[in-house]
């Protein structure tokens, strides 16, 4: 067994014996459902956890979206990248984050770098896969107007096909921006901090701090795709014009 | 306004169109044995519309689209007025040929106004500039000017196809690619838009290819046309009242269908015919006098007008055993026809009333002559029948009342 893999199995257990080790009365009982007062004392110490999600959210979101939509526009043109594409994101896609933490250890070792990766490559799939399925949603005849009216290729791709697919290539991202929210929260695993180091380190059996640590997940989730739609609003007017 | 001055010094000429020549055009698809346009050679003079009609999988639209090249000829060549289209940049020949396709293609993500304005903005026309050509379009077509900040999606089907139409006319193109432009338009908005679009070629004259599979369609619209079959072959090209009269072959015939006489019909007006002269009678006039009239006559019935020889009802052999020609005519008038309708139209009012012939008047509704079903049956048996023509674009207009 090679070393970086005696290294990576005790992540988890090293993570939860972090946890502290002064308990407060609720929180010795399971019983109560919330601790107000522990919450109250201790909400600080969420506020680094929350900037790390937020940051790891957004980076593999922003990447993720740069690749996908490259690999997506570049397929375009050249159909027969297409199923291999497809297939490639989506082993990707289904390999568990906290797998890909370990096969990435060797090579990028613990920290924010590796979780950036793992969630990008999550990410990638759905991206890529909306875009292709909205270049492919605009009519045809729409596209043999652009041409015939004298558009060159690159012309009708950021003119016509793209302005068109727009509502689809945000709905992929807002289901990737929403995923990730919920799966970085394994980051910690991998090093990475965000939402979930508080969890283990406060219990994961600990309803107060499951319950916070949840919530700012949530809400973060909300946000993302509140701000997404607001933008998607924006970039496509013509969907929200009344029909005569 | 210097900006101004320079929109006005700028503006294309209205009239720009150049001739299209097809000299051995042929498009083969890899693959397949059969060609789909072979050897296409033929000219569409400059300021017409040539149509290309035939059934379905004929190569008509393979043949139009090798002129903007949005398909590419195996070989043979295409001019548009002296230059080959093949010499040129396919995007920069493309923004000089309008294109109108059956399923309109308008962006659905750009305004009316934005959409007229799309070539323009390709050629780089200042916004200025763009902006003032699509209002000058939407008015040419017809439309409300509030109409260009809404999208398509707000428009009717109808005037969605006028948008294409005016899309492909704002940068003055030399040449019209128009697709089956009106067939996926419901009949009634159909014949209005053909009827829109003949007037508006009427002022703009420009040179259009225009591809129908509905024969009915090319001969309203065509100043010529090229029947094509199966295998991208001509099989003739001739303008309407020549392909009607004197089709080239069994399957020109069979395409321009059996009832071709009543479709010459509706290429001409009433004014058109040497009508027969009628012979009139005036209230009082003696009765003697009128039968005079009759002897030699082609009509057999005096026709009563009155002072300003507006004709009020057509005289009996009992109306002239008097005297004097009585005031009321024992016969109603019957159907009275207008110099300036269409023959078909006219021949059809005279069957509905069970006639042989009917009166007719000139715009004040003075008596002219008289239009028979004899006459017109003898006219498309004489040489005259063919020589008749007119450029689509002053055709009378079938569907459409004179009086409007």
């Amino acid at each position: 067994m090679t070393s970086w893999l005696l290294e990576a199995l005790p992540l988890a257990e090293v993570e939860i014996r972090e946890r502290t080790s002064d308990t407060l009365p609720c929180q010795a009982n399971s019983e109560s459902f919330f601790c107000f007062d522990w919450a109250k004392d201790n909400l600080d110490k969420y506020e680094t956890p929350t900037l790390q999600h937020l940051k790891l959210v957004l980076l593999a979101v922003l990447i993720g979206f740069a690749i996908a939509f490259t690999l997506a526009v570049v397929a375009h043109r050249r159909r027969w990248l297409q199923p291999p594409l497809l297939a490639a994101t989506g082993v990707l896609y289904t390999i568990p984050s906290v797998a890909f933490f370990f096969l990435l250890l060797p090579f990028t070792g613990r920290g924010v770098d590796t979780a950036v990766i793992a969630l990008t490559a999550f990410n990638l799939q759905i991206i890529y896969r909306n875009t292709t399925v909205g270049l492919a949603n605009v009519p045809a005849a729409v596209k043999d107007a652009a041409r015939g009216m004298g558009q060159t290729d690159r012309q009708v791709l950021w003119r016509v096909e793209l302005p068109l697919a727009m509502p689809e290539i945000i709905a992929g991202l807002r289901i990737a921006t929403v995923s990730t929210v919920a799966i970085a929260s394994l980051a910690t695993l991998a090093g990475g901090g965000g939402l979930g180091r508080p969890i283990f380190q406060f219990g994961i059996d600990f309803k107060t701090n499951v319950l916070i640590a949840g919530g700012i997940m949530i809400a973060m989730a909300l946000v993302f795709d509140w701000l997404l739609i607001i933008g998607q609003r924006m970039l496509t007017p013509w969907e929200r014009a009344a029909p005569a | 306004m210097p900006t101004r001055k320079a929109i006005e010094g700028e503006k294309p000429a209205e009239h720009a169109a150049s001739a299209v020549r097809y000299e051995a055009a042929t498009k083969r698809y890899s693959g397949s044995g059969a060609p789909a346009v072979d050897d296409l050679t033929l000219e569409a003079p400059a300021g017409e519309i040539c149509v290309l009609v035939g059934p379905s999988g004929c190569g008509k639209t393979t043949a139009m689209r090798m002129v903007n090249r949005t398909v590419e000829m195996t070989s043979g060549d295409i001019l548009i007025g002296e230059r080959s289209v093949r010499d040129r940049n396919a995007a920069q020949l493309r923004r000089e040929i309008g294109y109108v396709i059956q399923q309109i293609g308008l962006f659905p993500h750009r305004t009316i106004s934005q959409n007229i304005g799309a070539v323009p903005q390709l050629l780089g026309w200042d916004k200025e500039r763009a902006r003032a050509r699509s209002a000058e379009l939407l008015a040419l077509i017809g439309l409300d000017p509030e109409l260009g900040d809404r999208y398509p999606a707000q428009l009717s089907g109808g005037q969605q196809q006028r948008v294409g139409v005016a899309r492909a006319l704002a940068a003055d193109p030399l040449v019209m690619l128009m697709d089956e432009p009106f067939g996926a338009i419901d009949p009634i908005n159909r014949e209005r838009l053909q009827n829109e679009f003949l007037r508006l070629q009427a002022e703009i004259r420009k040179t259009v290819l225009f591809v129908t599979h509905d024969i009915d369609e090319a001969i309203k619209m065509g100043d010529r046309i090229a029947v094509m079959r199966e295998g991208g072959k001509v099989a003739q090209y001739a303008t309407p009242a020549e392909l009607l009269m004197d089709p080239a072959d069994e399957f020109v015939e069979d395409f321009v269908g059996s009832d071709r006489a009543l479709k010459r019909l509706a290429l001409m007006r009433v004014s058109d015919i040497d009508l027969w002269e009628a012979p009139i009678a005036h209230i009082g006039q003696a009765s003697g006098e009128v039968r005079a009239k009759l002897d030699g006559a082609e009509v057999a019935y005096p026709l009563l007008v009155d002072s300003e020889r507006r004709p009020l009802g057509w005289l009996s052999e009992r109306d002239l055993e008097g005297a004097n020609v009585p005031a009321q005519p024992d016969s109603p008038l019957g159907p009275v026809l207008d110099r300036d309708d269409v023959v078909r139209d006219a021949l059809a009012d005279i069957l509905q009333a069970g006639a042989q012939y009917a009166a007719v008047t000139d715009r004040d509704g003075r008596i002219d002559g008289v239009l028979s079903v004899e006459i017109i049956s003898e006219f498309l048996g004489s040489p005259a029948a063919k020589v008749e023509e007119y450029g689509a674009a002053e055709r009378p207009l079938s569907g459409e009342t004179v009086d409007d």
